[in-house]
């Protein structure tokens, strides 16, 4: 799918309609021949037409995509994700089971690296999916994620669960970020230090 | 004649179009329609007359299994009537041309109303059959109804019009019973056949007679009321709230003629029943008399003239109902005549009324040297209503004198009460005489107080329809052997009393009946002159019995009765309701089973072993419904009702039921946000009142219904003998519905009438909803986002909510990228970064996904009831993600418009195989090739679904626009918000 780099915003509006419904129309067609599993040309015409009466008749603003998109990448976070989730079931489940209400939990700010909306969203369903940790508000402004986290009773502990989303940010950074922030990323593996859209994270 | 009567209704139809278009003067077009029927009328003449050629009629069957035919015929009583009904109404509607303002409010309405009710009037008088009469009577009273209250917003109007309703449809549904009476009693409802029979069923014993007594009786209580004769005189004056061109014609020359035209219809075959006399003489003497002198007491003009009219339908009662061929001549001669100055005075009085704002004989002064012209119009039709020669109305009372002469002198009633009914009728006629002069007095005359009045000068258009009836009330006068000519084949059917027989003429010589027209113009000049002295009489004698208080009285009585009922039922405690509900269940079931024999099935089991799933759906449904019953949030609750929602829903996905699962999880979803979005103006926690006293019952209640409802089940099974219909359904569907999937070719195909029931239903609940809520009309459109500053909806007060609203700024302070088309409304408070972004990429995919289910539906899982509700899901979402101003945007059509177009729809593919010679929503299946696309099978009630879709999408928008955005917008407005409700308890709030 293509889309439009942030900066090009402006250039995009220029482009004619259909083109820039383009990843929309195809998207719906697609989702088209999965319904009736049936991807004949016949049946993607039929919902090509669909597809454009449905996008003129409910117009939305286009989405602004980063660009880039690492199939490999995305794979591979797939994957991890699922592992992810089975592992928190199990935690979640015995602290339900062993600590019952003992626990402690904690609101937690996240600065995240990059402003963009649709990143920030995929960071925090990804954190919500994940049993033990759900987002209960955004600061658009300075891309930050409030996060309720089960069992984090110290500051270390703390520390340590917004590490975890940070690099939750960073996996789908290499997923779909921008080349920008995917070499803010490369360079933290380097050793420079987390640059965060907000500046230093706020307690 | 069908023609006629058509070209009345559709120009009728037609009128918003033409009174849009040419403003007041498309009143000149619709009085063409009545205009012309006058003179295709006239053209009849030949044939209605001749004793030969048969008169113009039709027969076409309606419903013949129960004797109802569209038949119409035209005798000389129907062609006479015709004429008042056809040219009055023509010069009236002209008249409203010039009576009304181009810009009055209504008046399209007003128009074609006024256009109908000539084409009622019409087939009232033509109708041949009894049940067609009597649709044409009642469809007299609606129009009527509608014509008094055309003044929408004045209170005293609406309640005349009430009245005249409440009164007329009274006497129209006692004449109902009669009608039927007479109908089976005869054997046939063809009035011509009914009348032919006539002497034989008058001349039956016994039963059969006193049926017969009974039944002529109530359809005189129908024309009784609907001519305004006492008791139910009332209406009428009452009804002079109608603008004055309705009274002229409705209340002079056409319906309050329909009881007198039925009278008249009757009379020859049923004037010897046993309660015809006495009803017709009694009430007939007694409202001429009453309404004379009531009109002497009155200031306004228009109330002289209807009390002057009530008057004259006393008195036309009582020679139409006489009986005799001199009565009967007599009798249609003053229907003429009195329809002519009738019409023609209240016509005058509107026009006084236009010209100088006033219709009050106190304050008017000096009108006749302002308007000559009028003046005289108005001098022809009060003499003719005082019964001065040489005019119309001295003709017909010169024959009616003459006619009860000889009654009293001839007639079998004997002299006694002949000649009492004499005295009375001149009585009447001296106040007839005195009231006429009132009128002109009051209308035009120069008081010896007062200056003269502001008069506009009358346009010859205006004064064009009261001068045409007045030239022809002094035509009639001096040529009454024309109208004799029309009246003779009628009159013949009467037995004649008089030996000499009656003519009409202007001069007999001099008869008794001159004299007594000499005695009747004295005594009414003495009651003009001497009115002060009367005025005082008046007052000091007090109303004998006031029937009008009585009819209040009696409303009053019924309202009190309708509120302690109401008061005794309609409690507001949803613990009373469902307890009478579910214990008359409980009972009535319980009493079934023990009364009857039970086969129990031979295999119960508790668990089904092969699928374990059933006991877990089982388990989360009990829970769900104990924990909905325990909470004590409301918002708990309704989640937890959800639960048991969802839980049936996995039921029927185990027992391999996929639609039914579909449907029940998305309907459980649409219901959940309803009922959050309802509840968003309740307060939070459920009130625990009273729970402790019928804590136990209601348990005991529960627990009892649970239990039948399982026995009624494990019955049910058991009482299977034969195979079920459902094993033959599959094949019917395939072959007669052409679709795979039984439970949507069931729904669209092989029950599609059940379902166009519901989605019916659905349509009027959806309204319900939205009148319930709507504080302003729900069709008009909501304001595009556009007109709405950033940020401006939903703001939270800023003292209390001092963290969110510092955090939310910075929201909008972040860098446009918008996501939805109207998120940008709301308070940045409101907005949720990551819904947006989620809806902006669910929302066309769920579109999508709705169409897929709705076509998808014939063959597979869906349909467009499931198609339906994952649109409104969508939309749903929408508005969830960007409030009002989003859901206005993704919705520019309104609510109102879909569920119109799906019921539309639905009703076009009922209806359009009947053009192919088919029955009502019978499908086809068609099947062809296409290039690209290869075979294509397509079955036409997709087309319904699709109406069913469109429905289900409305109803949602419906709840989301009423629940949603109008309570918003309530609490935005300060109106019904959370603070109001709470110190109230919520269910008394409607009472």
């Amino acid at each position: 799918m293509r889309g439009t780099k942030n900066g090009a915003a402006k250039h995009a509006d220029r482009r004619p309609w259909i083109l820039k419904r383009l990843p929309l129309l195809v998207w719906l067609v697609l989702v088209w021949g999965a319904l009736w599993q049936d991807f004949s040309a016949g049946n993607l015409i039929f919902g090509a037409l669909i597809a454009l009466a449905v996008a003129q008749a409910f117009y939305l603003p286009p989405i602004e995509l980063s660009g880039r998109f690492n199939w490999l990448r995305g794979l591979l976070f797939l994957l991890w994700f699922i592992q992810q989730v089975m592992i928190a079931s199990f935690q979640v489940l015995y602290w339900a089971v062993v600590k019952g209400p003992r626990i402690r939990n904690a609101v937690i700010a996240v600065p995240l690296r990059s402003p963009s909306d649709l990143l920030m969203t995929a960071v925090g369903h990804v954190l919500s999916l994940i049993p033990g940790s759900l987002v209960v508000e955004v600061d658009r402004g300075s891309a930050t994620l409030y996060v309720h986290a089960m069992n984090a009773p110290t500051p270390e502990s703390v520390a340590k669960v917004r590490q975890g989303i940070q690099d939750i940010e960073a996996r789908l950074i290499q997923v779909m970020g921008t080349k920008e922030e995917l070499a803010a990323v490369n360079a933290e593996k380097a050793g420079a230090p987390l640059l965060t859209h907000a500046g230093e994270p706020q307690p | 004649m069908l023609i006629v009567l058509c070209a009345h209704f559709l120009v009728a139809i037609l009128a918003p179009i033409l009174f849009a278009r040419l403003g007041r003067s498309a009143f000149y077009v619709l009085a063409v329609v009545p205009g012309s029927s006058f003179i295709w009328l006239i053209t009849q003449y030949e044939k209605v007359y001749s004793e030969t050629l048969p008169g113009p009629a039709l027969d076409v069957d309606w419903v013949p299994a129960l004797g109802l035919h569209l038949s119409f015929r035209m005798d000389q009583l129907s062609w006479l009537l015709c004429l008042l009904v056809l040219g009055v109404g023509s010069l009236v509607l002209a008249y409203c041309a010039r009576y009304f303002k181009s810009g009055d409010a209504g008046l399209h309405g007003f128009g074609a109303q006024l256009l109908a009710f000539a084409g009622a009037m019409f087939g009232l008088v033509t109708a041949d059959n009894l049940i067609l009469l009597y649709v044409f009577w009642e469809l007299t009273t609606v129009l009527s109804y509608l014509l008094i209250g055309y003044a929408r917003t004045r209170i005293a109007a609406r309640r005349a019009a009430l009245q005249a309703l409440i009164v007329t449809t009274f006497g129209g549904l006692a004449m109902l019973v009669g009608l039927i009476m007479l109908g089976e009693s005869a054997g046939t409802y063809s009035l011509s056949s009914i009348m032919a029979k006539a002497p034989e069923l008058v001349a039956a014993t016994g039963g059969a007679r006193t049926v017969l007594d009974v039944g002529i009786a109530l359809i005189l209580v129908g024309a009784v009321t609907k001519s305004a004769l006492i008791p139910f005189h009332f209406w009428l004056p009452g009804a002079m709230a109608a603008p004055t061109p309705v009274s002229a014609y409705l209340h002079a020359a056409a319906m309050v003629k329909a009881g007198i035209y039925l009278i008249a219809r009757l009379a020859p075959g049923f004037s010897q029943t046993s309660y015809w006399q006495l009803m017709i003489v009694v009430l007939g003497l007694g409202t001429m008399l009453l309404g004379g002198w009531r009109a002497l007491r009155q200031h306004d003009l228009k109330l002289i003239l209807a009390y002057g009219t009530v008057s004259q339908l006393g008195f036309l009662a009582l020679v139409v109902g006489l009986g005799s061929r001199e009565a009967a001549m007599a009798g249609l001669a003053l229907v003429l005549a009195h329809g002519l100055f009738k019409a023609c005075l209240f016509l005058v009085v509107g026009i006084i009324d236009h010209q100088s704002g006033t219709r009050d004989i106190r304050i008017l002064s000096g009108v006749f040297k302002s308007a000559p012209k009028l003046g005289v119009v108005a001098f022809i039709g009060a003499a003719s209503m005082a019964g001065l020669p040489p005019l119309a109305g001295f003709i017909a009372k010169e024959g009616i004198f003459q006619a009860f002469l000889a009654s009293a002198a001839y007639g079998p009633a004997g002299p006694v009460i002949g000649w009492t009914v004499m005295v009375g009728m001149v009585a009447g006629s001296v106040l007839t005489f005195a009231y006429s002069a009132r009128f002109l007095w009051g209308g035009f005359g120069q008081k010896s107080r007062g200056m003269a009045i502001a008069f506009k000068p009358v346009g010859w258009l205006f004064l064009g329809a009261p001068a045409v009836l007045a030239v022809l009330t002094l035509l009639y006068g001096l040529l009454p052997e024309i109208v004799e000519r029309w009246i003779k084949p009628y009159s013949a059917q009467f037995p004649a009393y008089d030996p000499n027989g009656l003519h009409l003429l202007l001069w007999h010589g001099f008869t008794p009946a001159l004299g007594l027209s000499a005695l009747v113009v004295v005594f009414g000049l003495a009651l003009f002159f001497w009115r002060k002295k009367l005025e005082i009489l008046q007052d000091k004698i007090p109303p004998v019995i006031d029937f009008e208080r009585g009819y209040r009285q009696a409303i009053v009585a019924l309202d009190m009765v309708a509120i302690w009922v109401t008061g005794r039922t309609q409690r507001g405690s949803l613990f009373f309701y469902l307890s009478v509900i579910l214990g008359t269940a409980i009972a009535a079931v319980v009493a079934v089973l023990l009364l009857t024999e039970q086969t129990w099935p031979a295999d119960i089991y508790l668990l089904d072993m092969e699928s374990p799933f059933q006991a877990i759906a089982g388990v989360v449904i009990v829970i769900g419904a104990i924990a909905a019953a325990r909470a004590n949030k409301r918002f708990t609750a309704v989640l937890m009702i959800s639960v048991t929602g969802y839980g049936l829903a996995l039921l029927f996905a185990l027992q391999g039921a996929p639609d039914l699962a579909l449907t029940q999880m998305l309907v459980e979803t649409i219901i959940l946000v309803a009922f959050v979005l309802g509840m968003r103006s309740l307060p939070p926690s459920m009130l625990q009142r009273g729970a402790g006293g019928h804590r136990i019952l209601r348990m005991v209640l529960g627990v009892a219904f649970g239990t039948t409802m399982v026995v009624v089940a494990i019955v049910a099974m058991g009482a299977r003998i034969h195979d079920p219909v459902s094993l033959s359904l599959p094949k019917l569907a395939y072959e007669g519905g052409g679709g795979l999937n039984v439970v949507n070719v069931t729904l669209v195909d092989i029950r599609a009438w059940d379902t166009f029931g519901e989605i019916s239903v659905l349509a009027i609940a959806a309204t319900g909803v939205a009148s319930l809520i709507f504080v302003r009309g729900r069709g008009q459109r909501l304001p595009r986002a556009e007109t709405v500053e950033t940020g401006s909806i939903g703001k939270l007060p800023t003292e209390t909510f001092q963290a969110t609203i510092h955090l939310a700024k910075r929201f909008a302070a972040s860098r446009s990228n918008p996501w939805l088309v109207a998120g940008r409304t709301l308070a940045p408070e409101r907005r949720s970064i990551i819904i947006e972004v989620v809806t902006r990429l669910l929302f066309h995919s769920m579109i999508v996904i709705s169409i897929y289910l709705l076509l998808a539906g014939h063959n597979g899982t869906g349909g467009g009831f499931a198609g339906g509700l994952v649109a409104g899901l969508a939309l749903t979402i929408r508005y969830l993600a960007g409030g009002r101003f989003e859901l206005a945007e993704a919705t520019r059509i309104t609510a109102g418009t879909l569920l119109g177009l799906g019921l539309a729809m639905a009703a076009l593919t009922a209806i359009t195989p009947l053009f192919f010679g088919g029955y009502i929503f019978q499908s086809a299946i068609l099947s062809f090739d296409l290039p690209i696309f290869g075979q294509v099978k397509f079955v036409t009630s997709t087309f319904f679904d699709i109406g069913v879709y469109l429905v289900v999408v409305g109803l949602v928008i419906d709840v989301l626009r009423s629940l949603g955005s109008e309570i918003d917008q309530h609490e935005e407005d300060g109106i019904g918000g959370m603070e109001l409700i709470e110190d109230d308890e919520p269910l008394e709030v409607g009472q």
